[in-house]
């Protein structure tokens, strides 16, 4: 399932919060609604967690991490740096990186397995992304931009790039990060999948304006559908008329 | 096709506030001081304009509005049918005609006057004529009274038309008064269209959105039709009819078949009958409304064949389905049926037209081959990785699984209670019908429902056991607790679990101490690094001391001390001596001084084979030596050699300076001038042409002259007041 969800009338919920497989940050906003939306889908299996970078709310777009640990820019302070280390599982290592790009969630993206990196990140920043994320790495460029984080969201199952990839990048991508992959939009047509979308392998969320179409194309490259669909046709199938009707 | 915006057409003035507005303008517009005194062409011209400016007021107003307002035959056949049923045809047609046609008049009447204001003498006539022209096209303008008031009334009637979009995805809704269409169409659109229970409570077009398959559909609700012709049809009736006969649509055609409508069942089919020739090449569901009231079973045999052959007669895959606005019971069933017809069709539509290689492309990246299907590949255009190699499976968390399967269970404890009660239902009248082989079936009836309720009584239990208990979220906690801004949640709460212990989570952790931080100070593995320092420093000592041996052991003697002075005495020795047999004769000349000599450059260079190669073509790299312009490699080479003979002329004498770069130009009166011969008679020439000007003694064209700069009204006489004409 992929819930639509805004953070105080935004969209952008990339930026204001983080989601893996082992834990979910989100920022601390003036209400709760936000976190207890996460809260009440994820909180039963994950531990969901408050958290500042900073002092800052855009979480998601400066930490990067998996279900093995965690990365967090130089700014973070020492308390936030505790917190985290508290609240998160004894598994995920939470490490803090010196690296100018401190922009670590836009310049790398990440599942359990691979990662893609900015192409002028330090050598030093990409071993401590391999060793304590436990994941290859691999400079790339979507669609010609290097801030790989923005433009692409992957998990474990799958992935949604940049709407302007082209086939050869997406087959190159999908055969180096080793998950189906498929260019689209979330929010009615944005191409910062990163900021309109946080995904794991079992849930998903993006900004209130995404359309269904666009709901439809990530939870089924995420495989995210429920195995038991009532009706008889595939959904595929029916979002293909759909799309014929539209665009054809 | 001209795009009208029939929401946004400008308001049309009254008769009387044209008229003001019109004469305001002029007033406004044009000059208002004129006096008996003027000339008289000026006081012809100043009345002149105000009669034309009048008229193009009236010109452009009018103009406006018969442009503004649509043609019917240039709209959308839909609207245009509609606007001739709503506003009569014949009445809009001829009031824009009569717009246009004052428009005319006024021009006539504007022209007459001008030419009267003409033969006018005086300002008086010139008055009197204008007052009589503005006089009149006013009077042209108030005749329009009605044509104007209506034109306003069909502006605010258009601009609150539904915004009905002629090619969207359609569904009609159609039938005789009161068979519940306009609450099918508030169940499944938002729309709130007023349903009471008489006939013709809806009297005009409404439109209501829906999403449905990621797509959005329009939903028009039409006002009842009655079975007569189409000549006796009313305002009302005909709206519906001309949404039927123009958009293409899915035609939801209802039957009451509990006829608690007031028509029958054969009065239905025949205004299905009538009507029937505007369902062509449109897909038709019938709907058999208030099953609640009577179930399609109850019907007579009869009735349920004629319901069957209305399918029939129009398409053999028209759907007949079985509805309930009370129950909601196949209210989805309905628009189901009729989304998936129509959007089918569309589709087969679109395929066969789809032409040209992009559409094609655009197709295969959208339609999966069957092959696809089969490997449960995805149908959208996925990439996919070209081998898998190891196990990257998801990673999801077993709770999560166990929640999926709760789920499920969920569901499926929920469709057997369902059939249970269906089995049931079909034991019951089973039994009831008491027939011998009927008796077999409701036994096994019954134990098929005795197993349903099993299993679904099996699924709901499991699916309790692995229930959690609900969870008080954070937001809940914080309208508890004061509110958004005013509730701070502890931070406590999100270590339970995390920590070694729970009692942890609420210690106080000290940040600060003695103006430290303290976080700079922890360290976890202190001890190990302390001993990892010793380690490192007793290795350090160690391999100090071994580097100290090697020193020692490659030191030199005193004899090799004293050659390698010795070798380094003489190469300093060697470096001074060559240092003073350098003295200033050797000091190198600047580039620009040396002598040009030209030499061919050795073949192997790039203008070595330039050279050769151009030879080669026949060309020669230096120019010709009569060439007077030439200064060239002969010239450097022999002539600089003679003796600074006598000669005047420049090539030769200019030689001699070899410091002068062989690139300047030659002089301007010798530039453009081929050879020796021409230079001559350029020069007679010049002579001669000065010669005249010369024996004058006159100023030639060169010659700059400024005059004296007079102002003018300080040298000319004076002149009486009243004489100027400029200011």
């Amino acid at each position: 399932m992929c819930t639509r969800l805004q953070f105080e009338g935004s969209n952008e919920i990339g930026v204001v919060s983080m989601l893996t497989n082992g834990y979910a940050l989100a920022c601390q906003g003036n209400s709760e609604n936000f976190y207890s939306v996460l809260e009440s889908e994820l909180g039963d299996h994950i531990p969901v967690v408050h958290a500042s970078i900073a002092g800052c709310r855009f979480v998601g777009r400066v930490t990067v991490g998996n279900r093995r640990g965690l990365l967090v820019p130089n700014m973070c302070g020492d308390q936030e740096l505790q917190h985290l280390r508290n609240a998160l599982p004894d598994s995920v290592v939470v490490q803090r990186v010196d690296e100018r790009l401190s922009a670590l969630g836009n310049c790398i993206a990440c599942n359990d397995h691979v990662a893609l990196v900015h192409t002028d990140l330090d050598r030093e920043t990409e071993e401590i992304v391999a060793d304590v994320l436990g994941v290859e790495v691999f400079r790339q460029t979507i669609a010609g931009n290097a801030l790989v984080g923005s433009y692409c969201r992957f998990t474990n199952q799958g992935g949604v790039v940049h709407p302007r990839t082209s086939v050869d990048d997406l087959e190159e991508l999908a055969s180096l990060l080793q998950v189906p992959l498929i260019a689209g939009t979330v929010n009615r047509g944005s191409d910062v999948l990163g900021a309109g979308l946080i995904a794991n392998d079992w849930a998903a969320f993006c900004g209130a304006d995404t359309t269904s179409t666009e709901i439809n194309v990530i939870e089924n490259v995420l495989k995210l559908h429920d195995d038991d669909s009532d009706d008889g046709a595939p959904k595929a199938a029916r979002m293909r008329d759909a799309l014929i009707d539209t665009i054809v | 096709m001209v795009t009208y915006d029939l929401k946004r057409l400008a308001a049309v003035p009254t008769a009387a506030e044209l008229v003001d507005i019109v004469l305001m303008r002029t007033q406004r517009k044009t000059p208002t001081v004129v006096h008996p005194g003027y000339k008289i062409t000026r006081i012809r011209s100043f009345y002149m304009r105000k009669v034309k400016f009048t008229q193009q007021t009236i010109s452009e107003r009018l103009g406006a509005i018969v442009s503004d307002f649509p043609r019917l035959d240039d709209v959308h056949p839909f609207h245009g049918d509609l606007m001739g049923v709503l506003y009569d045809r014949d009445h809009y047609k001829l009031a824009l005609g009569q717009l246009n046609t004052c428009k005319k008049l006024c021009e006539t009447v504007c022209r007459d006057y001008v030419r009267l204001i003409k033969y006018a003498d005086s300002l008086y006539r010139c008055k009197a004529l204008k007052v009589a022209a503005l006089g009149r096209m006013a009077t042209l303008i108030k005749r329009q009274r009605a044509a104007l008031a209506y034109l306003e009334e069909v502006r605010k009637h258009l601009g609150r038309l539904p915004a009905l979009d002629p090619t969207a995805r359609t569904l009609l809704v159609c039938g005789f008064p009161n068979v519940g269409k306009s609450s099918f169409v508030n169940k499944v659109t938002r729309a709130d269209v007023e349903v009471q229970p008489w006939a013709f409570t809806t009297k005009a077009l409404y439109v209501g959105h829906m999403d449905h398959r990621y797509l959005r559909w329009q939903v028009i609700d039409t006002p009842g039709i009655l079975d007569h012709e189409l000549e006796k049809r009313n305002v009302i009736e005909m709206q519906a009819v001309t949404a039927l006969a123009h958009l293409p649509c899915a035609v939801l055609f209802f039957v009451d078949v509990s006829e608690q409508c007031g028509y029958t069942l054969e009065q239905q089919k025949s205004l299905y009958d009538s009507i029937r020739p505007l369902f062509a090449d449109k897909q038709l569901v019938i709907v058999a409304n208030k099953v609640d009231a009577k179930p399609l079973e109850d019907l007579s045999a009869d009735h349920q064949q004629m319901l069957k052959d209305m399918c029939a007669a129009h398409d053999p895959d028209a759907v007949l389905v079985p509805m309930s606005n009370v129950t909601e019971a196949g209210v989805q069933a309905v628009k189901d049926a009729a989304c998936d017809v129509l959007l089918q069709a569309r589709v087969d539509r679109r395929r066969a037209a789809a032409g040209g290689s992009r559409l094609r492309d655009k197709l295969t990246r959208l339609v999966a081959t069957p092959a696809d299907a089969a490997q449960r590949r995805p149908a959208l255009a996925t990439a996919l990785p070209m081998g898998a190699d190891e196990d990257r499976g998801p990673s999801i968390p077993a709770s999560v699984l166990a929640a999926r399967k709760a789920k499920k269970l969920e569901k499926r404890a929920a469709r057997a209670a369902q059939d249970a009660d269906r089995l049931e239902l079909a034991a019951l009248e089973a039994r009831d019908g008491g027939h011998g082989s009927t008796t077999d079936a409701a036994q096994q009836a019954e134990h098929a429902a005795q197993q349903a309720r099993a299993i679904a009584r099996d699924a709901e239990a499991a699916r309790a056991a692995s229930a959690r208990p609900p969870r008080t979220t954070e937001r809940e906690r914080m309208w508890a607790g004061g509110g958004p801004g005013v509730y701070s949640g502890e931070t406590s709460r999100e270590y339970i679990g995390q920590l070694r212990c729970d009692e942890f989570a609420t210690d106080i952790q000290p940040e600060i101490m003695d103006g430290k931080n303290v976080l700079d100070f922890v360290d976890e593995d202190v001890l190990e690094k302390l001993a990892a320092l010793d380690d490192l420093e007793v290795e350090t000592d160690q391999t100090l001391d071994q580097l100290d041996a090697q020193l020692e052991a490659a030191r030199l003697t005193p004899q090799e001390a004293a050659i390698i002075k010795a070798m380094r005495d003489r190469q300093l020795l060697a470096r001074n001596r060559a240092q003073a047999s350098t003295n200033r004769r050797n000091a190198p000349l600047p580039r620009a001084a040396r002598l040009r000599t030209e030499e061919a450059p050795p073949a192997d260079t790039l203008r070595g084979r330039a050279r050769a190669a151009a030879e080669k073509r026949g060309r020669s790299l230096s120019r010709r030596p009569d060439d007077a312009m030439d200064t060239s490699v002969e010239r450097s080479k022999s002539v600089a050699r003679e003796p600074a003979a006598k000669k005047r002329r420049r090539d030769a004498s200019r030689a001699a300076s070899a410091h002068r770069s062989s690139s300047r130009p030659p002089p301007r009166n010798e530039q453009g001038l081929d050879g020796q011969a021409a230079q001559d008679r350029a020069r007679l020439l010049q002579k001669k042409a000065q010669k005249k000007m010369n024996r004058m003694a006159r100023g030639g064209e060169a010659d700059r002259k400024t005059g004296p700069k007079l102002i003018r009204w300080m040298n000319e006489g004076k002149r009486r007041s009243g004489t100027s004409h400029h200011r």
